[in-house]
C-alpha cells in the first residue's frame, strides 16, 4: 500500500492535468459539453473569496470553491499533492530536469517563508483595493491562460502543418479539409515567459513556487492549520533523513523529523516510505500550534499591508485606471462585461472567453487597461468579430465578470459604435460599389444611401465589429468600433421584418 | 533556390518544358467549354413548380435528361451551395436542407462516388453550418460538408479569360472535380441588387473582399469563366426581397427549382422574381450589370426569349 502510493499520486496528477487540458479543449463551439469547462477555476477557492469579496456579492458558479476549502479544513491540504494541474507540470518538470540536482546543502528558508506571507498579504490588500496581482499568481488561473495563450496556438500551427503531411502518406484523399484557423494572441510571450521562470525556479528548490510564492497554496495552508489527519512518528525513528529529503515542500525540519509543519504538508504521503516504518498518518484533535512557525513580525504585515495600499492607490492615482483619466475608447469588452472599475476587480484573466470566442476577437490586453486590467479580455474586432448567434464568453467565465445572457439577451447589448472614415471608405473616396459592411452587418445598423455609400444608424449598432473585421481596405479598417463606455441596452427590434409577406 | 533547380534541371526536362510553354497559346484555341459536348435535352432551362423540395428536383431532373447526364459512374461531385450566413432556414438566407438533401441523394443514385458540398462563409462557420441546418443536412445524405475557411485548400490560378481578376485563388475541389453543381439561393443585395447563381461563385475564391476594391460586378464575371458549372440548380423554394444578403428580410414563397447548364439563362431567369425599385417592375436580366457583363463576356445567354424554357409541374 504504502509502495503504491507515490505511483497513485502521480496517477491522480497526470489525469487530473489531462482532464484539465481536455475542458480546455471543449471549451469551444458548440458548447454543448455536460461539466463546466471552466470547473478548475470554480473549485479554486482562492479566487472564490477574492472575486466574492471585490464583487461584493455571493457568485453562483464559485460556491462550490468553498466545498474544497471545508475538505481542506478536514483532510489537510490535499489539493496541492493530488489534484493541482500547476503542481503537476511542476512536479513533472522537477522530475525530468532537475532530478540530478543535489539539494543537500543547508537551505534556511525561513525568510522565503515569510515572503510567502508578505506576499499574500500584499496580493490580498492590494487586489482588495485595486491592483489584481493576485489573479496573475493564482495557480488555477496561470496555468488555463498559459495552456490557452501560449501552448494552443502553437499546437494548432504545428497541427496544420503536419496534416497535410500526413495527408500525402495516406492513399488519395479527394476532399482535402480546412486547416483549423490559427488562433492568435498578442500576449503569449510573456505569459509563455513567465510559466518558464515558475519551472526554472525548480532548480533551487523543489516546487519552488508552490511552497513560497503560490498564494492557492498559502490559502490551504492557513486553512489546513486545524485538519484532522495528521503524520505521527514513533520512536522507532532513526533520524535517516529518508523523509526530509522526499517532503517535496520541506516540511519535515532537519533537526527534528519526528515532527513536522502540518499546515505547509501537501499529503504526498512520500515520508511515508520510512526505512524503519516509523511514519504514519492518522485521526488527531486539531491544533493551531505547529512546528518552527514563520516568524511573521508585526512589522513585516504592517509592511506588507502599506505596500499593498500604496501600490492599489498608484493604480488608483494612474491616468490609465482613474475616474477622471484617459478614456481609451478602443478598449471593446465582452458583450455582458461588468462596468470597467468592477470588471477589472472580478475577471481574473484565465483566458477561457480567449479560448472560447470562435472568431478569436477577444484578446488578452496587457497594458491597454493599466496594470489592474492585465489580461483581461477585449475585443480587437480587426482580428476577430463578435457573433451574433454566440454568447460563449459568458458562459464559461467562471467569476461572472462577463455576466451569463441568454442569445437574445446577448444580441441587444451594445458594447460599441461603429464609425466610418469617410476618407479611406472605398464607397466615400471612390465610385466603386463596396458595401461590405451593410452586407455583413447582422444588425441591419449600417445602410447605404442613395449612391450605395455606409452610414452608421448609431441606435441599432451592437459594435460586434463585423464591418470593421470585414472591411476590405488594406490595413487598419476603414470603419471603426469604438466602446460606448457603458454597455448598453438596446431596444428589441420589431419582429415584423422577419415575417414573410 | 532558383539556381539550384537550374542546375538540377536536365536538357531532357528543359525541352519538355520549352515544349510545353510553346503549347499554352495553341489550346487557346480550342473551345473553352470543351467538357460540354454533351447530350442535348430538349430544354435549355427547365423550371418546376408547385411540391415539396424533393418532388420539385425530380420533377425537373426529367426534361434535363436526368442526373445520369450529367453524373457517370464514379465521378466526383461539388456542390458549391450557399451557406455563407447564420440564419435559419425559414429566413431563406441560405440554401432550403430539404433541396440540398435530395440533390446530394440524387447524386449518389446516379452512380457518384463521393459528394462534397463547399461555401467559404461569410458567417463564422460553425454556426452557418449549425444554424442553416445545411451540415446535419448534407451529411444526413452522406455528403461531406465543408468550409473553405482554411488557405490550404485553395490554390493560386490565373484566369485567362477575366478582364479585370487575373488570378485569384480557387478552392482546389472545385477546380479539379469531375462534376461542378452551382447551388444558388436567389436573394436580394444591397450592393449588387441581386445574388444569383454567378455571384454564388464569390465563394470558391479566398479573397473575396480584393473584389469589392477591384470592381464588383466585373469580378464576379472573370471568376465565372474560370469553370462553368456543369449544372445550375436554382434553390427559389424561398426567396429573401430585402434586406439582402445576410437578412433577416421580407421573403417571398415562389416554391420554384430551377435547372439550367447555363449559368447566365439561369441568372436572367431569377432576377425575374425579384422587383426593380427605380422602375418598379420585375428586374430585366440587363439590370444586373454582372449578367450583362458575363453576357457580354460570352458566358452564356441574357435574353429569356432566345432560350428553350420549359415549365413542369411536381404534382
Amino acid at each position: 500500500m504504502i509502495r503504491i502510493l507515490p505511483f497513485l499520486r502521480r496517477v491522480a496528477q497526470s489525469l487530473s492535468f489531462l482532464f484539465l487540458l481536455y475542458l480546455v479543449i471543449k471549451t469551444a463551439f458548440p458548447l454543448e459539453i455536460k461539466i463546466p469547462v471552466d470547473l478548475y477555476l470554480r473549485l479554486d477557492p482562492f479566487i472564490a473569496i477574492i472575486s466574492t469579496l471585490t464583487h461584493k456579492g455571493l457568485i453562483e458558479r464559485m460556491l462550490p470553491a468553498f466545498g474544497v476549502l471545508l475538505l481542506v479544513m478536514i483532510f489537510g491540504n490535499f489539493f496541492c499533492g493530488w489534484f493541482c494541474p500547476m503542481g503537476a507540470v511542476i512536479d513533472f518538470f522537477d522530475r525530468i530536469l532537475f532530478r540530478e540536482k543535489k539539494r543537500t546543502k543547508p537551505f534556511d528558508d525561513q525568510p522565503l517563508r515569510r515572503f510567502r506571507f508578505g506576499l499574500f498579504i500584499f496580493s490580498v490588500i492590494a487586489g482588495l483595493m485595486a491592483f489584481q496581482v493576485m489573479y496573475l499568481l493564482d495557480p488555477i488561473s496561470l496555468i488555463t491562460r498559459t495552456l490557452i495563450i501560449a501552448f494552443y496556438p502553437p499546437a494548432i500551427y504545428v497541427f496544420n502543418h503536419l496534416l497535410p503531411q500526413v495527408q500525402s502518406l495516406l492513399p488519395k484523399n479527394p476532399f482535402i479539409v480546412s486547416s483549423i484557423p490559427l488562433p492568435v494572441f498578442k500576449v503569449n510571450l510573456f505569459i509563455f515567459l513567465f510559466f518558464i521562470a515558475i519551472l526554472v525556479l525548480g532548480v533551487v528548490r523543489r516546487r519552488f513556487w508552490c511552497r513560497y510564492l503560490c498564494p492557492l497554496g498559502t490559502l490551504f495552508s492557513v486553512f489546513s492549520r486545524f485538519r484532522f489527519l495528521k503524520r505521527s512518528v514513533t520512536d522507532e525513528c532513526t533520524s535517516c533523513q529518508k523523509c526530509v529529503k522526499e517532503c517535496p515542500v520541506g516540511a519535515i525540519p532537519e533537526k527534528a523529523p519526528q515532527t513536522y509543519r502540518h499546515p505547509d504538508c501537501i499529503s504526498c504521503f512520500n515520508c511515508l516510505e520510512c526505512p524503519p516504518r516509523a511514519v504514519s498518518f492518522g485521526w488527531e484533535r486539531p491544533g493551531w500550534k505547529t512546528e518552527s512557525r514563520v516568524n511573521l513580525s508585526r512589522r513585516y504585515v504592517v509592511g506588507s499591508i502599506a505596500f499593498g495600499c500604496f501600490s492599489a492607490l498608484m493604480i488608483k492615482t494612474n491616468p490609465l485606471q482613474s475616474e477622471s483619466g484617459l478614456k481609451n475608447n478602443r478598449l471593446i469588452r465582452p458583450p455582458g462585461a461588468l462596468p470597467e472599475a468592477e470588471f477589472v476587480a472580478v475577471c481574473t484573466g484565465c483566458g477561457e472567453c480567449l479560448k472560447v470566442c470562435p472568431n478569436n476577437g477577444l484578446q488578452s490586453t496587457f497594458l491597454e487597461a493599466g496594470l489592474a486590467g492585465l489580461y483581461t479580455p477585449r475585443l480587437i474586432p480587426r482580428i476577430g468579430y463578435c457573433e451574433e448567434f454566440c454568447n460563449f464568453c459568458g458562459r464559461v467565465c467562471p467569476t461572472e465578470a462577463i455576466r451569463p445572457l441568454s442569445v437574445e439577451e446577448k444580441r441587444l447589448i451594445q458594447i460599441g459604435v461603429a464609425h466610418i472614415d469617410k476618407t479611406r471608405c472605398i464607397a466615400w473616396d471612390t465610385d466603386k460599389i463596396c458595401l461590405v459592411c451593410n452586407e455583413q452587418c447582422s444588425y441591419h445598423a449600417i445602410v447605404g444611401d442613395e449612391k450605395k455609400r455606409p452610414i452608421v444608424k448609431e441606435e441599432k449598432c451592437t459594435g460586434c465589429g463585423i464591418c470593421e473585421n470585414k472591411c476590405p481596405v488594406d490595413g487598419e479598417s476603414a470603419i471603426i468600433v469604438y466602446s460606448s463606455g457603458v454597455q448598453k441596452k438596446l431596444k428589441p427590434e420589431n419582429s415584423n421584418n422577419n415575417k414573410s409577406s | 533556390m532558383d539556381r539550384s533547380l537550374g542546375k538540377n534541371l536536365s536538357r531532357r526536362q528543359f525541352i519538355k518544358g520549352v515544349a510545353a510553354t510553346a503549347a499554352i497559346p495553341l489550346m487557346d484555341g480550342l473551345p473553352f467549354y470543351g467538357s460540354l459536348a454533351r447530350a442535348s435535352s430538349d430544354a435549355d432551362l427547365v423550371i418546376a413548380q408547385n411540391g415539396s423540395p424533393t418532388k420539385l428536383l425530380q420533377a425537373v431532373m426529367v426534361p434535363m435528361g436526368g442526373m445520369e447526364r450529367f453524373v457517370k459512374k464514379g465521378q466526383r461531385v461539388v456542390i458549391k451551395a450557399n451557406i455563407a450566413w447564420a440564419r435559419t432556414p425559414e429566413q431563406a438566407c441560405t440554401n432550403n436542407p430539404e433541396l440540398l438533401f435530395a440533390l446530394i441523394r440524387m447524386c449518389y443514385e446516379a452512380g457518384a462516388k463521393r459528394v462534397a458540398v463547399w461555401d467559404h462563409t461569410c458567417d463564422n462557420y460553425q454556426f452557418a453550418f449549425a444554424r442553416s441546418g445545411l451540415k446535419e443536412a448534407g451529411q444526413k445524405a452522406g455528403a461531406d460538408v465543408l468550409s473553405g475557411h482554411g488557405r490550404n485548400v485553395y490554390k493560386q490560378v490565373d484566369i485567362p479569360k477575366a478582364k479585370k481578376l487575373k488570378t485569384a485563388e480557387v478552392l482546389k475541389d472545385v477546380l479539379e472535380t469531375d462534376v461542378f453543381i452551382n447551388f444558388p439561393i436567389p436573394k436580394h443585395h444591397f450592393a449588387t441588387e441581386l445574388t444569383l447563381g454567378m455571384k454564388n461563385l464569390m465563394g470558391i475564391v479566398w479573397d473575396m473582399e480584393i473584389m469589392h476594391k477591384i470592381d464588383l460586378h466585373q469580378c464576379i464575371a472573370d471568376i465565372n469563366t474560370l469553370r462553368k458549372p456543369d449544372l445550375v440548380v436554382v434553390d427559389a423554394i424561398r426567396i429573401l426581397t430585402t434586406n439582402g444578403p445576410k437578412g433577416p428580410g421580407k421573403t417571398e414563397d415562389p416554391n420554384q427549382v430551377i435547372v439550367s447548364t447555363d449559368i447566365v439563362s439561369a441568372d436572367a431567369y431569377s432576377a425575374t422574381f425579384f422587383k426593380n425599385p427605380k422602375t418598379n417592375k420585375p428586374f430585366k436580366p440587363e439590370e444586373v450589370r454582372f449578367v450583362k457583363l458575363a453576357h457580354e463576356m460570352g458566358l452564356g445567354e441574357i435574353d429569356l426569349g432566345k432560350i428553350r424554357v420549359k415549365k413542369v409541374s411536381a404534382t
